[in-house]
């Protein structure tokens, strides 16, 4: 990819969206950030970096989404005699799946999201159209689809997260992001007022359910009771952590452009009693809410859903100031909870996710599911010759695009190291992952506060600006600059 | 256009001086009153008993049931009230009195501390 290639995929963007911002205004702003200016330099000479290797192994990647397909490609951008093979069951894995957030909130159509597997396999590596159904790591081996075995000497383990709705009483299935394979939740999730962008058609229908609400409150009178808009965030590890914020502010931006946001309530119900880890950021994102009339109930995880009576139930909790503890030597605390009953008109649900089922009760998972990964190096605790990374692998925070982009750089080093029977290097000198974690947090049409962090709790922007301010620039990089980047700049091996 | 990418490749080189390429802060190096054993010694051990198996009748949980690595994590959680953005913890009560250990200079490593307890599970 040359450079004013990129640059004419980026401009080509600008150009479907002419009403939020002009070709000259994008070029503009293109020059002056130089955070864009580094993802173009990234996108384009990123390959340089990483040394050609002679190391020679048969390498495994079970999952072939952004995680997996860009760590396939950038080990073919540097071993010499790359053996690779991708095992991935879904046509569409490679689809864009931060902009799912965009086409929740009308400003993209579905098809900017979806992007054939097909396309993305790195010349040369082998594909699998199957689902591994049982790990064998003492013996080196996968089985896929229940009947044929593929062995390896290197595994790395990208499968992805699965979006568990059937979990909440009252919804159904166990799907992932991307699959068209998607049909049992779409029995209940997508329709009568019940959305959730976090997967590909429900993005679509969180779209549609917004202008239902729009057209009901368009009809609202003063003195009625408002219609209440309730957005949920579960008790478990989410991928894109933010996104059940954005899609609350993309309803408030789409009501407010209707003019019928007087109509409407919008509160928040999450199962965690913060917005955010870093304090930084959730004060700033405190006062977003403030600034725009939300209301927020802290401590409800989302328990059951009857569409009957159009009513959410929460099981709200919170402790209470208990017995004097002897061995702690100061007052201990109670849990207490009980069931809360909330009428929506509009809901949206962001399910309780969990790793998939096989590689949970695998050898090379763990008991929360998660594939166990030493956090810096994302080698696997137990088996030295497998790695994961992405949503499945067990670092704390970060299950986002942005972390992966990180990761699969780690990944490739310390594979090859592997390879050439360096464990040293893997270990010490090796470039370490360092838990960063970004989150465009879409906060209007036009608005995005960058959050980028890591495990030091503490704001880690890349450029010299106050990272709690909401700014047009970070739209600039959310809209039109992060989806070439992943397309072409990741999943090419490169940026 | 040309004159554009210029910008572009000026830009980005003020980038990389002005962050130094990447994402590797600091470290930050953090000191501790007691080191990790004595903390474990001096309070944990109260309720987790000496080889870290827990105690049902005060229903604390045993830690010498994961790997140091998952260990880490789950004591990062705990330290933290949470990793994620507003999924919480299960640890609501630990995550108390993690505070009030923290309040009394009992602060550690989770690193060295997970070490420990899998040293601990393994010496049984």
């Amino acid at each position: 990819m040359k450079k004013n290639e990129l640059l004419e995929e980026i401009l080509a963007e600008v150009d479907k969206h002419p009403e939020i911002m002009s070709r000259r205004d994008a070029m503009k702003y293109l020059t002056m950030s130089p955070m864009a200016a580094s993802i173009i330099a990234g996108a384009t000479v990123g390959a340089t970096t990483v040394n050609a290797s002679d190391a020679k192994g048969k390498i495994l990647i079970v999952g072939g989404g952004l995680a997996g397909m860009s760590t396939a490609a950038r080990l073919t951008n540097t071993l010499s005699n790359p053996d690779i093979t991708v095992i991935e069951p879904n046509p569409l894995s490679t689809s864009y799946q931060p902009g799912q957030t965009l086409v929740g909130g009308g400003i993209w159509p579905k098809s900017e999201l979806v992007y054939q597997r097909d396309d993305f396999v790195p010349s040369g590596t082998k594909l699998i159209k199957g689902a591994v159904t049982a790990f064998d790591p003492k013996n080196n081996k996968v089985t896929v689809d229940g009947k044929q075995e593929v062995s390896y000497d290197y595994m790395i383990i990208a499968t992805g997260i699965m979006l568990n709705y059937k979990a909440i009483k009252g919804l159904t299935g166990e799907i992932t992001s991307t699959s068209p394979d998607n049909a049992e939740a779409k029995k209940t999730v997508g329709k009568d007022g019940v959305h959730s962008i976090y997967f590909q058609d429900g993005s679509e229908a969180t779209f549609a359910g917004i202008e239902e609400l729009i057209a009901k409150a368009k009809k609202w009178k003063k003195g009625e009771p408002k219609l209440q808009a309730v957005f949920t965030h579960p008790n478990t590890p989410i991928k894109c952590g933010g996104a059940p914020k954005k899609i609350m502010y993309l309803t408030h931006a789409n009501l407010v452009k209707a003019g019928c946001r007087d109509a409407v309530e919008l509160t928040f119900y999450p199962n965690g009693g913060k917005m955010f880890g870093v304090p930084e950021y959730h004060e700033a994102i405190l006062n977003q809410f403030k600034a725009r009339g939300f209301k927020w109930n802290y401590k409800h995880n989302l328990v059951e859903i009857n569409k009957a009576t159009k009513t959410a139930t929460f099981n709200h909790h919170w402790t209470e100031k208990g017995a004097w503890d002897e061995d702690l030597e100061e007052y201990g605390v109670e849990l207490k909870s009980k069931n809360v009953e909330v009428k929506y008109d509009f809901i949206h649900v962001t399910p309780p996710m969990k790793a998939p089922d096989v590689v949970a009760h695998s050898k090379v998972g763990s008991g929360k599911g998660w594939v166990p990964v030493n956090k810096e190096t994302l080698q696997h605790v137990k088996f030295k010759n497998v790695f994961s990374l992405g949503d499945v692998c067990a670092v704390p925070m970060g299950k986002t695009g942005g972390s992966a982009r990180k990761q699969y750089k780690v990944v490739v080093n310390n594979i090859i190291s592997a390879m050439e029977g360096d464990q040293k290097a893997i270990d010490t000198t090796n470039h370490k992952y360092a838990g960063y974690t970004v989150c465009p947090l879409v906060t209007g049409f036009g608005t995005v506060m960058l959050a980028e962090f890591n495990w030091t709790k503490k704001p880690t922007p890349m450029v010299p600006l106050d990272p709690t301010q909401e700014r047009w620039i970070w739209w600039l990089l959310k809209v039109y600059l992060l989806k070439p980047m992943t397309q072409i700049g990741m999943l090419s091996g490169r940026a | 256009m040309i004159k554009q990418i210029t910008a572009i490749a000026l830009a980005t080189s003020a980038f990389f001086l002005l962050t130094g390429c990447g994402e590797d802060k600091k470290v930050e190096t953090k000191t501790y009153k007691y080191t990790t054993v004595q903390v474990y010694e001096k309070t944990c051990i109260k309720c987790h008993g000496v080889h870290g198996e827990g105690n049902p009748a005060k229903h604390t949980p045993a830690l010498n049931d994961r790997t140091a690595g998952e260990m880490a994590q789950d004591l990062f959680d705990v330290k933290n009230g949470g990793t994620n953005q507003s999924s919480g913890t299960e640890h609501d009560v630990m995550e108390h009195n993690m505070q009030k250990l923290v309040e009394k200079g009992y602060d550690y490593d989770v690193d060295s501390m997970a070490e420990f307890l899998s040293y601990l599970a393994k010496k049984r």
